[in-house]
């Protein structure tokens, strides 16, 4: 039984060996790639504590708020255009939803956060389900053009209804949870999204959805239902974006709908986009790091230096050449670029080890 | 009667904005197969070349518009030669990441050229005109009608041209499959530079229009090439003529919905106005995948 158990645990490569060293059961633990996640939601709550007690710059943690409230749409949007294959433009105003849901549940009506997630959830799903049903009917192009219309439906309605919206204080189970503290509930939750979206497309859920991807007949022959998987993607970015919303609200408290920069118009879903893109669109890791480099940079690193401070556009200006330059000589992103390099490492390593201890 | 006058009358300069951003719009579409995300910016930037001319240079605005489409017109066509004729093997979906890029490149150029400040404009021409309808006032601008008059002309000449000259034929050879065009003789690059230059020509004049009426800023003309993108998948992208006629009714049907929740006496609705047009339109969409005057392709496995 023992020996089985051993043969069972080699195989797996975490063997509960006495002499093993501390790296070596570290190494065992990252090898689950759950773990990962675990482990930069660990740092980036140790960041968060530091920063908020001014052991570390005090902006850091509001920029990674702003940073992973975002990096939630850009997950979803990975999951649609990197997995599924369908691109949208609607990210900005599916994101209003979550606002919108904040204001008028907890700032209005008074009620706990579970109600307004639960009907932005809702919202969220009903979406979803109609732009997949759209995504059935047009396709490429004409259904970018289509979300841009439906986020520009919603942000005008946004408008009509109330423009300037705000939330004054966020209660979680009982506590209320201020504005330097709301770092903690971003990160706990995008740790749980990435968990979630990564347990997703390793699944047979995934594997369809890049079927699906790659060509639509192809994976129709294959049984492959178009609809089921369509829907499914949409309604996931859908409740991504909205969750991103939320968060933003939490993490910011106001938001104009009039404001041509603001969250919901049409510059979010550009950036979410361009973020994805950046980081390397198959990648969550890359939508994450791509969000940083949108929203993070600016709020966390570059605001120190006094000449990008006065000129915020050149920030704009560079991220806006880095996009186009991606796009045209590294089309993999920044998930590509990692991967070269571990390659190469790799490469390296052998050859080291070659010249070392001769070929095997 | 004198009121909906009133509102159609005042709906002119919007439509003619949106018909000039649609042509350039559909122009690229056809030549470059991208959508061009950053045709508002690019207007943008038109305009403000035009508004230096006229405070800077003290320039009449007759003058000063040559000179912007001239800037705005160069802008393009090294958009087209140094990025789109490189990225000939980026797929359609990163063609518009590159427009979404250009976007942010110009929005963060615009304020280091120009300062922060968003500059004055003028009209074409001032003026007036006001004449009686069942003993009301019917008022429309000179500004409006001169505006009418130049998309009208411009409008008229590009699609004889496209319909009757060599360069339409080749444009639209090239529109139909860029490699046949190129192996039948036609200098595609040259025909792909020339959409961007008319473009970027469209769009400053769109951008000189709306700023007689609207504040100018960097993203002034996004509503509006929001408007031309739904006027192009609403009218189908198939034909040069579609795009444009929706791009004309968008506006009108917006400013008909102020007029009918005004007539009906619920002003209130009037905010809703916008929803009310781009759901209508969806909707119309959804149900006509094509456009009301598109063809009905055949997708090939």
């Amino acid at each position: 039984m023992d020996k089985y158990l051993y043969e069972n645990y080699a195989l797996f490569g975490s063997a509960p060996e006495q002499n093993k060293g501390l790296t070596a059961r570290a190494r065992g633990i990252l090898a689950n790639p759950l773990h990962h996640y675990l482990l930069f939601g660990v740092v980036m709550l140790v960041v968060c504590f530091l920063s908020a007690n001014k052991v570390l710059p005090y902006s850091l943690q509001s920029g990674l708020a702003i940073t992973f409230a975002y990096s939630l749409a850009s997950v979803g949007f990975c999951l649609l255009m990197g997995y599924s294959g369908l691109a949208s433009l609607g990210t900005g105003g599916f994101m209003g939803i979550g606002c919108y849901s904040i204001h008028f549940v907890m700032t209005e009506a008074g009620l706990p956060f579970g109600v307004a997630l639960v009907v932005a959830l809702a919202i969220a799903i009903v979406l979803g389900l109609i732009v997949g049903v759209v995504s059935l009917r047009i396709e490429g192009i004409y259904l970018v053009i289509l979300t841009l219309g439906l986020s520009e439906i919603l942000r005008n309605l946004y408008i009509a209804v109330q423009d300037s919206i705000y939330l004054s204080t966020f209660k979680l189970f009982g506590i209320t949870v201020p504005r330097s503290a709301s770092g903690y509930v971003v990160t706990v939750l995008l740790v749980i999204v990435m968990m979630l979206t990564h347990n997703l497309i390793v699944s047979p859920t995934g594997r369809a959805m890049l079927a699906m991807k790659n060509s639509t007949a192809a994976a129709q022959a294959m049984g492959i239902s178009l609809m089921k998987y369509r829907l499914l993607a949409f309604v996931i970015c859908t409740v991504y974006a909205v969750l991103s919303g939320m968060m933003l609200m939490i993490t910011i408290r106001s938001a104009m709908a009039t404001d041509a920069s603001g969250f919901y118009a049409l510059i979010t879903s550009l950036n979410i986009l361009a973020a994805v893109i950046i980081g390397g669109f198959r990648s969550i890791w890359g939508a994450v790091f791509g969000t940083f480099i949108m929203y993070g940079l600016q709020t966390m690193l570059l605001n120190r230096i006094p000449f990008l401070q006065e000129n915020p556009v050149i920030i704009t200006f560079v991220s806006g050449i880095l996009v186009v330059l991606v796009v045209m000589f590294y089309p993999g992103g920044m998930a590509q670029l990692v991967q070269e390099v571990r390659g190469k490492l790799r490469k390296s390593r052998a050859a080291r080890r070659e010249a070392k201890y001769g070929k095997d | 009667m004198a009121y909906l006058l009133n509102v159609i009358l005042g709906t002119i300069v919007p439509m003619c904005v949106t018909a000039l951003v649609t042509m350039a719009i559909t122009i690229i579409f056809k030549t470059s197969s991208t959508t061009n995300f950053a045709q508002g910016v690019i207007s943008a930037f038109g305009a403000y070349v035009v508004a230096s001319g006229l405070n800077k240079l003290n320039l009449s605005i007759w003058l000063a518009l040559p000179i912007g489409i001239v800037v705005a017109v160069a802008m393009a066509v090294a958009i087209d030669v140094l990025i789109f004729r490189r990225g000939r093997y980026v797929n359609a979906l990163g063609k518009q990441i590159i427009t979404m890029g250009l976007i942010s490149i110009i929005v963060g150029a615009i304020p280091l050229i120009f300062g922060m400040q968003a500059p004055q404009f003028r009209t074409f021409v001032e003026g007036k005109l006001s004449f009686l309808v069942d003993g009301q006032d019917v008022t429309v601008t000179v500004n409006a009608l001169v505006c009418l008059a130049i998309t009208a002309v411009v409008l008229t000449a590009l699609f004889l041209l496209l319909q009757f000259s060599k360069w339409g034929l080749s444009v639209r050879a090239t529109a139909s499959n860029e490699y046949v065009a190129g192996m039948l003789g036609i200098n595609t690059h040259v025909i792909t530079a020339i959409s961007w230059g008319l473009a970027g020509a469209l769009g400053t004049l769109a951008a000189t229009m709306n700023g007689g009426i609207n504040q100018v800023g960097v993203y002034f003309m996004t509503n509006y090439q929001v408007n031309a993108f739904l006027a192009g998948i609403l009218g189908g992208f198939a034909t040069f003529y579609g795009p444009v006629i929706a791009a004309f009714l968008i506006p009108l049907a917006n400013n008909l919905v102020v007029y009918l929740a005004n007539v009906m006496g619920k002003p209130e609705l009037s905010s809703w106005s916008l929803v009310i047009v781009y759901g209508l339109a969806l909707v119309i969409i959804f149900f006509k995948p094509q456009g009301l005057f598109g063809k009905r392709t055949v997708k090939k496995v």
